[in-house]
């Protein structure tokens, strides 16, 4: 499902930074697995090529049967639809009720309101807070807005969905919940690619992909 | 199809919720662009209304041949083929005009019958009056006086007058202000293609973090400039109803000064608004022109926020 190939990313910034060097390795369909590594070891560039936000320096990263790299940008649009993004901060559009924020995914993609409605709200029961449909994201909890953002990314019905850090700056409670959530997705066969620095969660962890300096360290097979 | 017209109707709703959570910005702005647009709507409006009087007015020359007042009828009547001999080659309308007719034409345009009446004795003469038709270049201006020159060597004449060159004049005139309305024109739209390239531009960047979600969670550009899009068109629509609605307001003022200057010559010529079909097609401009300044601007601005 997801595959790297000898990929090595380095940026174009004064520093020369190599985020990534020489990474290999395969996500099978159906698997939950976990980015773990400390801050700059290249775990959200990692998850920004499977979304064809950065591209690969060299090597290849395929997607779906897709080469990333190579995909046309008017493609990029149809290859994200597939996939489920959760960030670490969010970003909820903190003008509009959550309800039109989980919506968004489906009305981009030209859904009929109504339809897109009745699966936003479902989503949002999903992550207990359907309740809350109508409330602005800056009137909840910070583990109430990361499930929102996990809502957005399961409404789409994605193959996989890749959580950037999105238990960070969370309490264990919400953490757990956030978790829990994803882990519920996972049983229903959709892939989970999931960042974290919290080694309480990569404990009961079946894979962790652990990452250093831009080095897969483990876990790559 | 059904998707497409989704993703309009998205688009223009999208549009009209940041009409409606700045109006004030926007009437600004809309205020801004009829300023620029009215100037040259006043002028498409004026040329409009001045056309129909110069497109009466021919500007093909005309030969009016005055008789001397003691020539016969006969006389007069038998100067036509010499007089057709001479435009021979020339197409040409020959028309007499006995003077009985002429008094009669003189009293029922110039609405002095009464002063005319007071003359007793018809003072004006037999005339012939002659429309040459394809006479365009300066080199058949010459054709034609040589022909007036050639009449006025005819026995009977007392007066050969070539009246076409205050028409070519007016003619000339209005040519020059169709061109400096076009000129006009497309300084005017240049500053509305900038104010609206201005407004979308702040539009974009306030919409920042909507625009990079919305493309992390799957919009094409299309989706995400068709709103943009939809502002500019609207912006320009509603700025070219301001301009149309002010130059028609301005009309009254103008009519009721121009009825007195009228009336002198005794003409009842007044300004009227567009027709229903002008004033769609500037409103069409008028979207145009922001459609085509939000275009340019999402495709600059949106670029560099990749």
């Amino acid at each position: 499902m997801i595959e790297f190939q000898s990929v090595s990313k380095k940026y174009t910034d004064s520093a020369n930074t190599l985020a990534l060097a020489d990474v290999s390795l395969n996500i099978a369909k159906g698997e939950l697995v976990y980015l773990a590594g400390p801050s700059g070891a290249g775990k959200s560039t990692l998850m920004k090529m499977v979304a064809a936000i950065e591209r690969p320096s060299s090597g290849r990263v395929i997607v779906n049967g897709q080469d990333v790299g190579r995909i046309r940008k008017a493609g990029i649009p149809f290859l994200r639809r597939n996939l489920g993004l959760i960030f670490q901060n969010q970003r909820l559009l903190n003008d509009r009720h959550i309800l039109a924020n989980v919506m968004l995914p489906l009305i981009v993609t030209g859904a009929h309101k109504a339809q897109a409605e009745q699966r936003a709200r479902a989503a949002l029961d999903k992550v207990g807070l359907e309740g809350r449909a109508l409330a602005l994201p800056l009137e909840l909890s910070g583990g109430e807005q990361q499930r929102v953002a996990i809502a957005r990314a399961i409404v789409n019905r994605p193959q996989i969905i890749l959580a950037d850090e999105p238990t960070a700056n969370l309490d264990r409670a919400a953490a757990d919940k956030v978790i829990d959530a994803l882990h519920a997705f996972h049983s229903v066969g959709v892939t989970c690619v999931i960042s974290t620095h919290d080694e309480q969660i990569l404990d009961s962890a079946a894979r962790v992909i652990r990452l250093e300096h831009g080095h897969l360290t483990g876990g790559g097979a | 199809m059904n998707i497409w017209f989704r993703q309009h109707r998205f688009a223009l709703g999208a549009a009209l919720s940041h009409v409606r959570k700045a109006p004030g910005s926007f009437l600004f702005n809309v205020l801004v662009v009829a300023v620029a647009l009215a100037l040259p709507f006043a002028g498409v409006t004026l040329l409009d209304n001045v056309r129909p009087l110069s497109e009466e007015l021919s500007v093909d020359p005309e030969i009016s041949l005055f008789l001397k007042p003691d020539t016969s009828r006969d006389q007069a009547q038998a100067l036509a083929p010499q007089l057709q001999q001479i435009l021979h080659g020339s197409r040409a309308k020959v028309n007499f005009v006995p003077r009985e007719q002429a008094l009669a034409n003189l009293k029922e345009k110039s609405g002095l019958t009464d002063v005319i009446e007071t003359l007793g004795d018809n003072p004006l003469p037999d005339s012939y009056v002659m429309k040459l038709e394809g006479f365009t270049t300066r080199t058949d201006a010459g054709r034609v006086d040589g022909i007036a020159e050639q009449m006025r060597a005819l026995p009977g004449v007392d007066a050969v007058q070539v009246d076409s060159a205050w028409v070519k004049r007016l003619a000339a005139l209005l040519g020059v202000l169709r061109l400096v309305l076009l000129l006009l024109a497309l300084t005017l739209g240049v500053v509305v293609i900038a104010v609206v390239f201005n407004t979308i531009r702040l539009q974009v960047l306030t919409q920042r973090e909507e625009i990079a979600v919305s493309k992390l969670l799957g919009a094409t550009d299309n989706f995400i400039h068709r709103p943009f899009y939809y502002t500019g068109a609207l912006l320009g629509l509603c700025a070219g109803a301001v301009a149309l609605g002010a130059v028609s307001l301005a009309l009254r003022p103008l009519n009721t000064a121009i009825a007195e200057f009228a009336r002198l010559y005794a003409s009842e010529f007044q300004l009227s608004p567009l027709a229903p079909l002008g004033m769609a097609a500037l409103l069409a401009i008028s979207a145009g022109l922001g459609l085509v300044g939000a275009m340019l601007s999402v495709q600059r601005h949106l670029a560099r926020l990749k």
